[in-house]
């Protein structure tokens, strides 16, 4: 299925600097899966932040859908 | 006993004698508590009686900084501004940036205490151990931006400059002290202390310098860290945007708060985020002895701001149902010069529109009426028309007209701009604050919404979460660390303390500090009279669920909320009523 990826932050390095690009993921795969699909592991990112999916926050291994737009940001601190 | 890093001096100021005596810091406080926050609570806990007036001549205005102000260490260029709070009667600390830290320190100071009132309304000019009072009638009545402008251009480069606004004259006790025109002790009234004084301004010059054991091995060590952590691309994103980047966030996460705290999500964001905002970038701008820079200078307009910050967009933008960048600017700047904190100012504006639209009382204001804003902030300041009752804060307001169950405070002071109900944590650290609901306690959002794994939703396990991002910040500011060091840690921190004051510290020892620090802050409170029955959240959260984003649905049960209470108390040994015991009161 299609959908899209968004970086926030700090991240957007996994797309050569890009903030967003539209690809191919496996059928109702995982935020993280799809994460995956761009060479990028949460797990392994010290300062990673959350997900969100069309604008609303959602934890990382909530699935997808054909179309979403999912976002990833780097670390948010301060106030 | 003294510790290299202090100046292991404190000059202390009676203002109705026109005197002022320097004395030895009480190094054996400094040990405990360090500088800044922790040891500004320990001065006014040991010296201020039980039920002193917050306005009276007998309160006590504390400006302290930290062993690392003056020094290269990073972010290290702020203040701590404290006192008793006029909003609500708790103990109160402010953090204030730019530069008057490093000036205090190079005048020779590790604390101003201001005490008593000046008969007429004056400024104190302090250059190293020369201090004069000066007569202020003709800054009495004016803006914080007139007046800085005044008093840079009589005594020139070099010269930092605290002052207050006519809200401040006129004890509006959401007053603030401004400092470089655009920076600000913000909440709980502070700015009403100084002015209770009759004091104006403080005018600080310093020319000496601060000790190290070694300055070679420190200013090494020190640009280390400053190159391998505080300058890497976790915390520079504050270069290029400040907190506006914290506001898409803050919508996709569910905690932006919308007219009034009604709903916590805006598909209108886009109208007013950092990118829309930063289009007017002026120039830039930060404190003394700061690697990041997170100031923006802006014009859009007919306004001009440094800033704005998250907290100003988001109460003067969509939570009182206004979108214009211009006029959030405009909001800001207005506040700045009348010496009002932006975010209870706005607050108490919030509520009146939502009286207003639900006809309980009529207030003459509306969501989207951003012209009739600015008005009311002058009218506050002042204290004149309809701002006569807002300037008493949405608490008082409340109690007079109506509407308590959406008056967003705790203690009487109003909210920051994260809506807890999307960031349940958020509503117990603003429950729990030493100074009524403040965000920069415990920052909870950043752990439990910010993340990846951790759900918002739920009591569990928020007690000790709370606890352990309050003690992380009770040490950051009482290092007088600015929060932009996002990734500063517990060993960063000791192997800092050891480099500066020669003396080893651990990371266990910095724990215990931020421990002490929130027990000697709650000790206060609690000799007021504060305890449990004050450790509220607003009805608002647990009554109505929020509307639409990824909090939609969602309020927090009564019974959660007390739950949270509860392990927040048993993390702390507190007993079930919030009381401390008198076996940790007689460690402080």
């Amino acid at each position: 299925m299609q959908i899209t990826i968004s970086l926030r932050g700090t991240l957007t390095k996994y797309l050569n600097g890009d903030k967003e690009r539209v690809l191919q993921v496996p059928e109702h795969c995982t935020c993280d899966e799809a994460l995956k699909t761009i060479g990028m592991d949460y797990r392994e990112i010290k300062r990673f932040g959350f997900v969100a999916v069309n604008g609303k926050r959602v934890m990382i291994h909530d699935r997808l859908s054909e179309g979403d737009q999912l976002k990833a940001y780097s670390s948010i601190s301060g106030g | 006993m003294t510790m290299l890093g202090y100046k292991n001096c404190v000059l202390r100021v009676d203002l109705t004698m026109k005197s002022a005596v320097p004395e030895p810091l009480r190094m054996d406080w400094a040990e405990k508590y360090i500088g800044s926050k922790g040891l500004a609570i320990k001065y006014l806990y040991e010296e201020l009686a039980p039920g002193t007036d917050a306005l009276g001549p007998e309160n006590k205005l504390l400006f302290t900084n930290g062993p690392f102000t003056g020094t290269p260490v990073p972010c290290s260029g702020k203040l701590s501004v404290a006192a008793k709070s006029p909003a609500t009667g708790t103990i109160l600390d402010c953090s204030i940036g730019g530069h008057a830290g490093l000036q205090i320190k190079y005048a020779g100071y590790d604390a101003l205490i201001f005490e008593g009132k000046l008969n007429e309304p004056g400024y104190v000019l302090i250059e190293d151990d020369k201090i004069q009072f000066k007569d202020a009638s003709e800054l009495w009545g004016q803006g914080s931006h007139v007046v800085e402008g005044i008093l840079a251009k009589k005594y020139g480069h070099g010269y930092s400059i605290l002052s207050i606004g006519p809200a401040g004259e006129n004890l509006v006790t959401m007053a603030c002290i401004n400092s470089d025109y655009y920076r600000q002790a913000g909440r709980g009234g502070i700015g009403a202390v100084m002015g209770s004084k009759n004091l104006k301004a403080i005018v600080v010059k310093g020319t000496g310098s601060v000790e190290v054991p070694n300055i070679i091995e420190a200013t090494n060590r020190i640009i280390e860290i400053l190159q391998a952590d505080t300058l890497q691309e976790d915390n520079t994103f504050v270069f290029d945007c400040g907190t506006t980047a914290f506001l898409e966030a803050c919508n996709d996460g569910g905690i932006l708060p919308v007219n009034n705290f009604q709903d916590a999500t805006d598909e209108r964001w886009t109208e007013y985020n950092g990118d829309v905002l930063l289009q007017g970038k002026k120039g830039k701008r930060g404190c003394g002895s700061c690697g990041l820079g997170c100031g923006n200078f802006l014009q859009i307009g007919d306004a001009v701001c440094e800033g704005p910050e998250y907290e100003s967009i988001a109460v003067a933008g969509p939570n009182a149902g206004v979108r214009d960048p211009e006029a959030i600017l405009k909001y800001n700047q207005v506040a700045d010069d009348m010496g009002l904190d932006t975010i209870s100012s706005g607050d108490v504006i919030i509520w009146a529109m939502e009286m207003t639209e639900k006809g309980i009382h009529d207030f003459g204001i509306r969501f989207g009426d951003h012209v009739k804003m600015l008005e009311y902030l002058q009218l506050m300041a002042k204290r004149e028309g309809i701002g006569a009752d807002l300037a008493l804060g949405v608490r008082a307001c409340a109690a007079k007209y109506g509407g308590e169950d959406f008056a967003m405070h705790v203690k009487g002071l109003e909210f920051p701009q994260y809506e807890p109900r999307g960031s349940w944590g958020m509503s117990l650290a603003y429950a729990v604050s030493d100074r009524g609901a403040c965000h920069m306690r415990a920052y909870a959002p950043n752990v439990e919404v910010f993340a990846a794994e951790m759900p918002p939703y739920t009591a569990e396990g928020k007690g000790q979460m709370v606890y352990d991002l309050g003690e992380f910040n009770a040490v950051k500011f009482s290092l007088c660390i600015c929060d932009f060091w996002a990734t500063l840690n517990y060993e960063t921190m000791a192997e800092l303390m050891t480099i500066v004051t020669g003396r080893e510290w651990t990371v266990a020892e910095m724990g215990e500090v931020g421990r002490r620090v929130i027990n000697i802050a709650r000790a206060f409170n609690q000799r007021e009279g504060f305890n449990r029955k004050d450790d509220t959240i607003p009805k608002r959260l647990v009554n109505d669920a929020l509307k639409s984003g990824a909090a939609a649905g969602q309020k927090i049960p009564q019974e959660a909320f007390e739950d949270m209470l509860n392990q927040y108390y048993e993390v702390l040994g507190w007993d079930e009523n919030g009381m401390m015991p008198e076996s940790l009161i007689c460690q402080l």
